[in-house]
């Protein structure tokens, strides 16, 4: 049996013709002998009546300071993507073609119970097996999933994937039916060397190797999440980015051993991020200087703050932060007082930014009579972005470094950090930056050529 | 196709995707750790006349940080002598750290994971190991050591992480 999952994002359900377009590619499969399986997003994206974004508005607008329980706002979430699939099994009827509707958990996908963001932990597709054999074309809604845990919830509990779960959906079920190839439909017509928005122009790839697509979706490329890459890296299964709306062959995603040879892959951007380099050089003592920085590191992980592009020097320490997590940064640094024990009478204040708060202003005033009190300034650049060059054994060669940051210097563009893998080298730069680094690199490394 | 007579495999269950948290601690060894302070003139500028300094002797580069005074970066213990030629001119303030290991942290989408940076990096101080420096992918947490502390943190660091996890 010849099972191709073929999986369909908002904008490719988002109207009655671009359902219409969504199905007659279905029916196409279909008519070329194989036995669909359909995985779709919510329909519609930001701001359309069904969308994710929408649903979670109904909660917050009764009252925004109230944040939803995790397991309500699974339930609810979870509906955009139910309507989708009925919405979707019924076009297919309507054009002759019968379907059956599947919510995640009937389509025998398990999940892990963390709610917001659920991962697949085993998928039993026997009722979509059913489902084929009985002439159906199964329409599963992506991104969701059910944990059962023991007699306490016998009908299990719904849980969406988060972000990107309707690709880790589709990618799931293409390993689960052991398909013949899964494809992510989408609008636009593959993975490209940059994001469009940034390049124009920027060309569309038609061929990737799993890890180069995994590298760029973790590094801020929207096409195709890095989970559904990874799953179907993990079981070999051939995986297609599609435009629904065009006839381009799109991207194929390959494994390595297919792909000989070096290339840049693309340039990505990501993130909003605030950067804080802390000035350890006033401890009085290297033990002291440890003291400071387990400290700042305790205090991270304690209030669940994400850390990004770390540094770490004799005299200074180093990360970037998401933008909506800095107030709590602030909140719980800005003012912090350390004080070292002993005799030594003396206190370490931290101050975020480079003038000084009211708070710390005040609590300096209050230390100083005391002891002594000596500062952890912390250097704070709010408006941030990592802007990564992606390439295939490409970053081993010498002079890469150099040709990007030479490149951003010849702009007048600043990096303030820097982090690489064998797959990639991001840069931090500042937000207002971020599309022209962008654009520069993509020239330097001579990414409208590729194809 | 009748369901009754699917062939066992497709009935089972599969497992998918990987899970969460922190998986294993590994240890890369051969590296030198280049650390240059106290460049003179405008940072950037100074900072590039390195790294040509560095391309220009045809050797590659691997984990750079910027610090507010210069910069480290790795190379391989065979490159050690190369780039301390090549650097000569550009960079006064400079040492050359050999024998180190690279220790890595792999955790899937650890920068997504809140606060297990903060978590991992807090553990490793507290082991006591100096730290020469630290970096992060989206997969995994990189840290600069000394070869010969290298197999003691290895140890260390999965007996706190990787302890009740399968």
């Amino acid at each position: 049996m010849r099972i191709k999952v073929m999986k369909f994002g908002g904008t490719s359900v988002a109207t009655a013709e671009a359902r219409m377009q969504s199905a007659m590619r279905v029916i196409s499969a279909k008519d070329q002998g194989f036995r669909p399986v359909v995985v779709v997003s919510a329909i519609g994206r930001k701001g359309a009546p069904y969308a994710t974004d929408t649903l979670i508005n109904l909660l917050n607008e009764i009252d925004p300071n109230v944040d939803p329980d995790p397991r309500e706002l699974d339930l609810l979430v979870a509906c955009g993507e139910i309507l989708s699939a009925v919405v979707f099994a019924h076009t297919l009827k309507t054009l002759g073609h019968s379907a059956m509707a599947f919510r995640g958990g009937q389509a025998g996908i398990r999940t892990d119970g963390v709610y917001g963001n659920a991962r697949i932990v085993s998928i039993n597709p026997v009722a979509l097996l059913k489902s084929i054999s009985g002439g159906h074309i199964p329409v599963v809604c992506g991104f969701q999933g059910v944990f059962v845990d023991g007699p306490g919830m016998p009908g299990g509990e719904l849980t969406t994937l988060g972000r990107g779960g309707s690709d880790t959906t589709g990618a799931a079920l293409g390993a689960a039916l052991k398909a013949e190839a899964v494809e992510i439909f989408t609008d636009v017509d593959g993975v490209k060397t940059a994001d469009p928005d940034a390049v124009r122009n920027a060309p569309t790839l038609r061929t990737v190797t799993y890890d180069e697509v995994a590298e760029i979706a973790h590094l801020g490329a929207k096409v195709v999440h890095p989970r559904a890459a990874e799953i179907a890296m993990m079981y070999g299964i051939p995986l297609w980015v599609k435009n629904t709306f065009t006839d381009d062959e799109g991207t194929q995603i390959v494994p390595k051993s297919d792909f000989p040879g070096r290339r840049v892959t693309g340039v990505t951007h990501t993130g909003k991020l605030v950067y804080l380099q802390f000035d350890l050089s006033g401890a009085a003592s290297e033990a002291e200087r440890v003291m400071l920085e387990t400290r700042i590191y305790e205090t991270m992980a304690r209030y669940d703050v994400n850390l990004f592009m770390l540094d770490m020097s004799p005299s200074s320490t180093g990360f970037a932060v998401p933008r909506d997590q800095y107030p709590i940064v602030e909140n719980v640094l800005d003012g912090l007082v350390i004080p070292v024990g002993g005799a030594e009478r003396r206190v370490y204040l931290f101050q975020v930014g480079r003038n000084a708060s009211r708070e710390v202003e005040t609590q300096a005033a209050l230390l100083g009579s005391l002891g002594e009190v000596r500062r952890v300034p912390a250097e704070l650049t709010e408006g941030c972005t990592m802007v990564s060059l992606v390439g295939h054994e490409y970053m081993q060669q010498p002079g890469v470094f150099y040709n990007v940051m030479h490149a951003l210097a010849e702009a007048q563009i600043q990096v303030l950090q820097t982090s690489d893998s064998d797959y990639s080298l991001s840069v931090l730069v500042t937000e207002s930056e971020s599309l022209r680094a962008v654009r520069l690199l993509h020239d330097r490394f001579g990414l409208s050529e590729v194809s | 196709m009748n369901v009754a007579n699917l062939n066992p495999q497709q009935t089972q269950e599969t497992e998918f995707e990987k899970r969460r948290g922190i998986s294993r601690v590994e240890v890369r060894y051969g590296f030198a750790q280049v650390h240059i302070t106290n460049l003179d003139g405008e940072i950037q500028a100074a900072r590039l006349r390195v790294l040509k300094a560095v391309n220009e002797a045809g050797i590659s580069v691997d984990f750079l940080k910027l610090t507010p005074t210069g910069l480290s970066f790795l190379v391989t213990n065979s490159c050690a002598e190369g780039v301390a030629t090549a650097i000569q001119p550009v960079a006064s303030d400079s040492s050359i750290r050999p024998e180190r290991a690279i220790v890595l942290v792999h955790a899937v989408n650890i920068r997504d994971e809140e606060g297990l940076i903060g978590h991992i990096v807090r553990e490793v101080i507290e082991t006591g190991t100096t730290i020469d420096h630290i970096g992060d992918m989206h997969d995994r947490l990189l840290m600069i050591v000394s070869a010969k502390d290298a197999p003691r943190l290895e140890k260390l660091l999965a007996e706190k992480l990787l302890a009740g996890q399968e």
